[in-house]
């Protein structure tokens, strides 16, 4: 493909349509975020009980 | 056939026959036989009769002028073979290997030299009264400018030597021969490597749930991607840059452009982090040694700038900890804490589009008749891993269960480490030469830029920051002396 027939950048965004945030993509986010801060406890539990540094 | 055909032509597959084989011929010393000892070792140096010698003393008489020649047709006919086995064009790729070997090594050279690398421990020995304190990594910056400069200001120079250009081959085949060095320092200090190795599982298991899911919010709300921009521009600036935006933008079905655009971005970003971020590290993070390693995994983007941000941070950290708090810690842990949380970013890169698959499919773009196999974890697996692991885990088990090897593992470990450093300054410096600024920048980056700086420079790295801390302040490398 020569540079003249690859796509710009700039091009390919201002061909982009808006696709408004479904709700099912904000429950995916939050459960995604809730599940982080929750294991984040529990893996530091972990880390700390099990995997101590010496 | 398809398959074997991949285990020979796949870039990730050849930097794993190239590690093991340059892993298993110098593990030629535990049966007594030193077959990479010529290899050319650099020092630190003022003047330039101390500057090269071969790593091995059984080698001395060689000389460093002919250790450096035969490393390099050594490396020459290696890589040739690999390119060989790739289907490059051979002769092109041994004349782009050629200069890049020549301009790398140059600048791992120079960047020994004693005003500029020397520690504060190694000046009386070099005679001199003061220097940048930077350690010879000061080289991995040079060859990376000078990446830089031929990048974007001598495209057809860069173009003469793409076909040898391959700054993600050679850091994979660095990270798999590492895993010798990291078993040897493992034997040292199993409790600490077994601590490393589960927190920095834990570290990359929030940085996926946490990042890909702020960035992938902000870029649909705020910056109005469409599904189709947002999921690999999400996994390209949270997770791994390239390989993690492609493998999502086959997840999701993406047009292929979208991923390689996302792609160009990540490595122009990747190097900006890679000057910044160690210097940082070593201003505000010399009492937390591993919290740096891990952030460099965490935060730096793509294999190469990643592990390679890794290299400068151990050796700047451990030179600013010598000078400020009297300790001179054992060298490559900080690496390890890097390579760690990077590889198992890497491992998971196949899950996370695996799961990304089945939720476009099942939940957010539902689609008639779509499946999702899944082999598709597999076929995503990192293949380079794999060497990675065999050899740190096979040079663990040996020296574990045989202790009277440590000492000739050692030194196998130093004869190896001398290509593992060859193989980090040619990624720099082919990082550099990639890294077309310009070009990106007459294409119109403007809004995905913007999306990228602000998610890397306002999030990414403080976020991971604060997860390195969780899981790793307190850690600490074994102390060499002080």
């Amino acid at each position: 493909m020569t540079d003249q027939e690859q796509p710009r950048l700039a091009d390919e965004i201002e061909k982009m349509e808006y696709e408004p945030l479904l709700p099912v993509e904000k429950k995916l986010i939050v459960w995604s975020i809730a599940l982080g801060v929750v294991l984040l406890g529990v893996l530091t539990w972990v880390s700390y009980t099990f995997f101590p540094a010496p | 056939m398809g398959s074997l055909r991949s285990l020979l032509k796949s870039e990730d597959w050849m930097s794993v026959w190239v590690g093991l084989l340059i892993f298993a011929l110098s593990l030629g010393l535990l049966l007594g036989a030193d077959i990479l000892g010529w290899a050319v070792q650099t020092n630190v140096w003022v003047s330039l009769d101390q500057a090269l010698q071969p790593v091995s003393d059984g080698y001395s008489g060689l000389g460093g002028g002919a250790s450096l020649i035969l490393t390099f047709l050594f490396l020459l006919l290696l890589m040739s073979l690999a390119a060989r086995g790739l289907g490059a064009h051979v002769p092109r790729f041994m004349f782009g290997f050629t200069v890049i070997f020549a301009v790398s090594y140059i600048c791992w050279f120079l960047g020994h030299y004693g005003y500029i690398a020397a520690t504060p421990d190694k000046l009386e020995s070099l005679g001199i009264g003061w220097s940048m304190n930077l350690t010879g990594e000061a080289g991995y910056i040079l060859a990376l400018l000078a990446g830089l400069v031929v990048g974007n200001f001598f495209p057809k120079t860069a173009g003469r030597i793409a076909e040898a250009t391959k700054p993600e081959l050679f850091i994979k085949i660095a990270i798999v021969v590492m895993g010798l060095g990291l078993g040897v320092k493992a034997v040292d200090a199993l409790g600490l490597a077994s601590a490393v190795i589960f927190r920095g599982l834990c570290a990359i298991v929030e940085a996926y749930l946490i990042y890909w899911a702020v960035v992938y919010f902000v870029a649909r709300k705020y910056f109005k991607f469409s599904k189709e921009w947002a999921a690999p521009l999400a996994s390209g600036i949270s997770i791994c840059g390239v390989s993690a935006a492609i493998a999502t933008g086959g997840a999701i079905r993406a047009r292929p452009v979208i991923p390689i655009m996302v792609s160009s971005l990540v490595v122009i970003f990747a190097v900006v982090e890679l000057v910044l971020l160690p210097f940082a590290a070593q201003a505000f993070l010399t009492h937390e040694p591993m919290v740096a390693g891990a952030w460099m995994g965490l935060a730096v983007k793509t294999d190469g700038a990643a592990v390679a941000s890794g290299a400068i941070t151990d050796a700047l950290i451990r030179a600013k900890a010598i000078d400020t708090l009297g300790v001179e810690w054992a060298e490559g842990w900080i690496l390890m804490a890097t390579t760690t949380v990077k590889v198992f970013i890497d491992i998971f890169i196949g899950v996370w589009a695996f799961v990304l698959a089945i939720l476009w499919v099942t939940v957010i773009d539902r689609k008639k008749g779509e499946k999702v196999r899944i082999g598709e974890i597999w076929e995503r697996f990192p293949k380079f891993v794999l060497g990675y692991v065999l050899t740190f885990v096979a040079t663990l088990l040996l020296v574990a269960s045989i202790p009277e090897l440590l000492d000739a593992a050692k030194a196998a470990s130093s004869e190896a480490n001398v290509f593992r450093k060859l193989f980090f300054a040619m990624t720099f410096f082919t990082i550099g030469v990639v890294s077309n600024f310009r070009k990106l920048w007459e294409e119109g980056i403007g809004r995905l830029a913007a999306i990228y700086a602000i998610c890397l420079f306002g999030f990414i790295i403080w976020v991971g920051l604060v997860i390195s801390w969780v899981f790793f302040h307190g850690v600490t490398p074994p102390v060499v002396a002080g």
